[in-house]
């Protein structure tokens, strides 16, 4: 089941969902609009590798916008803190930033019941497209969970501004699991 | 209502939910993680891909130290392992790990159906080139809980573990399940 706009608006007043700041003027019927921070991070290197530490620079998107190119992954990060230790999120872009052409997630639009922070948008534009620190990029809806709830304590728990992968760290756990 | 990992796992033990292998350390909060499994399909000689032709393609065994899959291409891979359920309904996406490196897992077509138990076909495309690994973590699968009265799947796709390429009689829809009831009630009608 997923939960209405004013259910939305009722579990962040009593503290069971974090939208912070919240606004009441982003709420939609069952889905609750967020911001685009203004920080923006890419990979140095061409070529990535699921088991190579792949290096971010981090950059600020300016006021008067950014093109993103079709040929390069950007993470974003949401400007608002959210998350949930009751409800499941799932997150994907408005229409309004679909019909662009600009994916906001890339096949991860999948929140971890109890990751609260700034969550990390996955940026492709299928043409080149210019975007703009603050504007309302995304969606996020909450789902009534079936079963015990054990919360996340994963890698990316903390994060304040775009993180990039840390997927080599499953290549020590492997190869450290090899070892012992 | 989406299961909790917890629920997951305590229905795996259950038999009613399929995932094989299952490694208990890859269950997260909401989700249960799987791995590529060693084979992708490529239709790289093909320049224009024909919905209602069956594709030339290319099997690649992913060598030990990985391959690196490219821009403007779908590679065909699968999951390593069986996964299904005739009690939840399943959807498969990527890790945000994977996301992170624009890497992805389906082409929105993320939703399984109902008995349908198999390894399943993924739909991989690269943002930028990418070098993945036979057996890595690479997405995550989520059980939903469903209302109303539970048919079994009996689709083309749900008897296909190995990275299935569309079928064009299913595109038409030539093959659906019920196409051949619908064509008996006809026959009587017409009888």
């Amino acid at each position: 089941m997923i939960l209405t706009g004013p259910e939305i608006k009722r579990q962040v007043d009593s503290g069971r969902i974090c939208i912070s700041p919240f606004n009441i003027d982003q709420l939609s019927p069952n889905s609750y609009d967020f911001r685009l921070s203004e920080t923006i991070a890419w990979y140095v290197d061409d070529i990535l590798d699921c088991r190579q530490y792949n290096k971010t620079i981090t950059s600020t998107i300016p006021e008067e916008g950014m093109v993103l190119r079709p040929d390069r992954i950007y993470l974003g990060s949401t400007a608002e803190r959210m998350g949930s230790e009751h409800y499941v999120p799932i997150i994907r872009a408005r229409s309004s930033i679909a019909r662009l052409g600009l994916f906001i997630h890339v096949t991860a639009d999948l929140i971890d019941i109890g990751s609260i922070n700034h969550w990390t948008l996955q940026m492709h534009a299928v043409q080149p497209t210019r975007i703009y620190p603050g504007m309302l990029i995304g969606q996020v809806t909450f789902w009534c969970t079936k079963g015990e709830i054990v919360l996340y304590r994963g890698k990316y728990r903390n994060s304040v501004g775009p993180m990039g992968s840390l997927i080599h760290l499953d290549a020590e756990r492997e190869s450290n699991a090899a070892l012992a | 209502m989406i299961l909790t990992g917890t629920e997951i796992a305590a229905n795996v033990a259950a038999g009613r939910i399929c995932i094989d292998p299952f490694d208990p350390h890859m269950t997260n909060p909401n989700s249960h993680n799987y791995r590529l499994g060693p084979v992708l399909r490529t239709m790289e000689r093909t320049e224009v891909l024909d919905s209602v032709q069956a594709p030339e393609f290319e099997d690649v065994l992913i060598p030990p130290d990985g391959i690196v899959l490219r821009p403007n291409l779908v590679y065909l891979g699968t999951t390593l392992e069986r996964i299904g359920s005739e009690w939840y309904v399943p959807s498969l996406i990527g890790r945000s790990s994977v996301g992170r490196l624009g890497l992805y897992l389906q082409i929105s077509a993320d939703l399984g159906q109902l008995g349908a138990e198999h390894h399943w076909t993924l739909e991989l495309a690269a943002v930028q080139p990418i070098r993945v690994y036979a057996g890595m973590t690479i997405g995550q699968v989520s059980f939903w809980e469903p209302i109303g009265e539970k048919v079994r799947y009996c689709g083309y796709y749900g008897t296909r573990s190995d990275p299935a390429p569309w079928s064009p009689e299913a595109v038409i829809g030539w093959n659906r399940p019920n196409h051949g009831q619908l064509s008996s009630v006809e026959r009587q009608e017409s009888q």
